[in-house]
């Protein structure tokens, strides 16, 4: 151990005099072209210097200057030799001392080179995998396949075939991990592809991978139209960059197929939608670029007709849905007021067609056709806009069945229906109504059987409570109309087919009839209850319209009527108060008459009136919320939309009060009406004075 | 499908309407009233100038899209309306009141 110490020893030190000898060498090459010798080292050991000693001798005696071999000779000594500490000083003498002499033979310490050489990389075959690696840089080893991969565009019964396979370096040999690499196998290969390059003057890169055979699909068979698509694919990007040569894009459809689009679903909401909206556009009259430069405008017209308190503003009238039919009911929406939804009977002309129809009209539009057409099995007496749900749409139908649709469904037949059972109802349902809040709100819906039922707008299958509504015991009361108190959702009154009026209650102490009011001498075709909101309630006070020719005005507290409207020569078939006056409002009747009665002008003849033209009878009338305009709809399927004059619709401020003395005066003539009455009477049974 | 021929019919009765197509998203008319060389015409047309119309929109603001386009010539009123995946073109002189 201690031999091998020394000996580190001796090559740590002859390390150091290599390192010292350059550096005298580097100073002393600078210091040459002075030619000064400046340093002069101590010698080396004695030993050393011996042996050079006797060397220069012998190369004397030969007659060669003593030269260089020294250096080499320097460096090795103290290798074999044990060295002293210094010897690094006697090995740049040496050094030195040779520097002079010595000019051939030049002994450099070079620099170890090193290279390094990247570990060999094991392209493992994986079954996983087979992606198309096309490299053309590498040297590829062998490709056993090639397939073309004959693509042609969708239609057609092409086949993607499979990718060409290219192995980096090994052959495949079914194993699915070929990890290893024969070295034999790889020499195989370098030798074969080197006589590949050396024999191929060819560049093309793709002939190198082929060894074997070409081998190509066979194509299938391309018909004339799979070749003309695939000429105009192609062509088909390239045509939507350039505007000039856009005719070429040809690809036509079969029938089949566009039948088949036009069958889609998504292909009807499309249509339902676009359709709706391009007719409103279509319909449009807005001239844009009218110029009353040129010519003059004639629109003086619009000027003469201000006068008229009722004028007619547009009909609703569909050729398709609503010819042959009645108007059974109308409804305007609260929440787009210009939404209009009309019920109509049956149409006797075409039996074909289904017997219930409600369509509903836009009257923001100019646009001649509905907005929605919804239909039904049964004629559908009576419809209303469901209020808190703005899409859903309310019927109730001539077999007793109430129906739900919705408009952002795209079938035009019911989502939800009642069922035809004794819980529900089986007579004929004229009146349905949606009465609550927002968050508490009922369907209501009483059927000429006297039966009353409240729904749950969310389930139809089943009444939330059903009451029979009767009259001292069992006679049931046979409802053709009713209407809600207003603001009440508990008290109402209903009009019936014996010529009497009820009121009733749905909940409380006493459900079902409470009172009759007797009066009329045919049956009620409509009652509406006042609901005009001011600083005066008139709230107990009701209207009727009979078939006696008549309407009368009364009040809940009375059993006896107010008043009683006798203008009419025909059956009346509807009245309604004015949403914002509280002493107008309109009735309709069998004549085509439209009246509008104005208790505060004139109790005894109506204010304004107006009759429908074509010789039909209207059925049915409703004021629109603003109380500017009024629908009404006739036997014929036509609805006419008439403006009121604002003169005439808009009350007074003096209105309210105005309308409570005429009511004094109506009470006290009723009053008079009475005693004359029950005088007479007494007259009567008394002999003659 | 009788209500899509019914309603096609009612816009074509239309007064001063001269034609409807209605397209798909890549401009192949699948139905039209006007002859065939006419439509496909048209349906190339449109077509492109509605998705250039549509790109515009978008452009300008991503969340905004082409609702309605309408065409205004000294003979005619061209007017597009896009939905889903299909467009509806109808054409309409406007004067013929």
């Amino acid at each position: 151990m201690a031999d091998r110490k020394a000996e580190l020893e001796r090559k740590k030190l002859k390390l150091e005099q290599m390192r010292k000898e350059r550096e005298e060498k580097n100073r002393q090459r600078k210091v040459k072209e002075g030619g000064e010798e400046k340093k002069v080292a101590p010698t080396s050991s004695g030993q050393s210097q011996d042996l050079r000693a006797q060397t220069d001798e012998l190369l004397s005696s030969l007659g060669i200057p003593p030269a260089s071999g020294n250096d080499s000779q320097a460096v090795v000594q103290p290798v074999k030799e044990t060295v002293g500490p210094n010897e690094g000083a006697p090995a740049t003498s040496a050094v030195t001392t040779q520097q002079a002499s010595r000019r051939k033979a030049k002994l450099t310490v070079t620099k170890v080179g090193e290279t390094n050489i990247p570990p060999r990389e094991n392209v493992t075959y994986s079954k996983e995998t087979q992606t198309i690696v096309v490299d053309t840089t590498e040297k590829e080893g062998k490709v056993w396949f090639s397939f073309i991969a004959a693509g042609t565009p969708s239609i057609g019964a092409s086949s993607r075939l499979s990718s060409p396979r290219h192995s980096n370096s090994s052959p495949h040999h079914g194993s699915p991990r070929f990890t290893h690499h024969d070295m034999e196998w790889e020499d195989e290969f370098e030798f074969y592809d080197e006589d590949e390059d050396t024999d191929s003057i060819d560049v093309h890169p793709a002939p190198t991978h082929h060894k074997m055979p070409h081998v190509e699909n066979v194509h299938p068979t391309l018909t004339q139209e799979d070749i003309q698509k695939q000429e105009e694919k192609p062509s088909a990007p390239a045509t939507k960059d350039s505007p000039v040569t856009m005719v070429k894009k040809v690809i036509e459809l079969s029938e089949e197929e566009k039948k088949q689009i036009m069958m889609t679903e998504e292909f009807q909401t499309f249509f339902n939608k676009t359709t709706r909206v391009v007719e409103r556009a279509l319909d449009e009259e807005i001239d844009i670029f009218v110029d009353y430069a040129g010519g003059e405008s004639e629109d003086m017209e619009s000027d003469l007709r201000a006068g008229e308190r009722l004028k007619l503003q547009r009909n609703f009238f569909d050729e398709r849905w609503s010819k042959h039919r009645t108007v059974t009911s109308l409804d305007w929406s609260k929440q787009h007021p210009e939404l209009l939804v009309a019920s109509y009977n049956a149409n006797e002309d075409s039996p074909n067609d289904p017997d219930g129809v409600t369509l509903i009209w836009n009257s923001k539009f100019k646009k001649t056709t509905p907005e929605y057409v919804f239909h039904c099995q049964s004629p559908v007496m009576s419809s209303c806009f469901a209020e808190f749900h703005p899409n859903l749409v309310v019927g109730g139908t001539y077999s007793g069945q109430i129906v739900l649709w919705d408009n952002r469904v795209n079938k035009r037949t019911p989502i939800q229906r009642t069922p035809l059972s004794a819980a529900a109802h089986t007579h004929p349902v004229y009146c349905i109504n949606v009465v609550g809040t927002q968050n508490a709100h009922n369907l209501i819906s009483v059927s000429t059987d006297g039966k009353m039922c409240s729904w749950s707008l969310d389930m139809l299958s089943q009444p939330q409570d059903s009451m029979e509504l009767q009259h001292k015991q069992s006679k049931a009361v046979a409802v053709t109309c009713f209407s809600f108190l207003s603001g009440d959702v508990n008290n109402f009154v209903v009009g019936s087919e014996d010529c009497t009026v009820y009121t009733a209650c749905r909940h409380g102490g006493k459900t079902g009839i409470s009172e009759a009011f007797e009066g009329h001498m045919g049956p009620i075709t409509g009652i509406d209850c006042h609901n005009v909101p001011g600083q005066i309630d008139f709230s107990p006070y009701f209207l009727t319209s009979s078939f006696d020719w008549t309407l009368k005005l009364w009040s809940i507290k009375d059993q006896k009527f107010l008043h009683s409207f006798e203008d009419n020569s025909d059956y009346v078939y509807d009245v309604q108060w004015s949403p914002i006056h509280p002493a107008l409002f309109a009735s309709v009747d069998g004549d085509g008459r439209l009246d509008l009665w104005n208790l505060n002008n004139e109790t005894e003849v109506p204010t304004a009136s107006v009759v429908a033209e074509g010789g039909v009878a209207l059925n049915h009338c409703r004021w629109h919320g603003s109380g500017s305009s009024i629908a009404v709809g006739d036997d014929v399927g036509r609805i006419h939309i008439y403006d009121v004059a604002e003169n005439t619709a808009n009350p007074k401020m003096d209105e309210w009060s105005r309308f409570v003395r005429t009511l004094q005066e109506l009470k006290q003539q009723a009053v008079e009406r009475e005693e004359e009455s029950s005088l007479g009477s007494v007259s009567m049974t008394s002999p003659l004075r | 499908m009788a209500e899509v021929e019914e309603t096609f019919k009612r816009i074509q009765a239309h007064k001063g309407v001269i034609g409807v197509i209605v397209v798909n998203s890549e401009g192949i008319p699948i139905r039209s009233t006007l002859d065939n060389s006419t439509t496909v015409q048209y349906a190339g047309l449109i077509s492109q100038l509605a998705a250039k119309a549509r790109s515009t929109v978008r452009d300008i603001d991503p969340g905004n899209d082409l609702t309605f386009l309408r065409i205004r010539s000294k003979k005619h009123e061209i007017m597009v309306a896009p939905e889903n995946e299909y467009l509806l073109i109808v054409i309409q002189n406007p004067d013929a009141v």
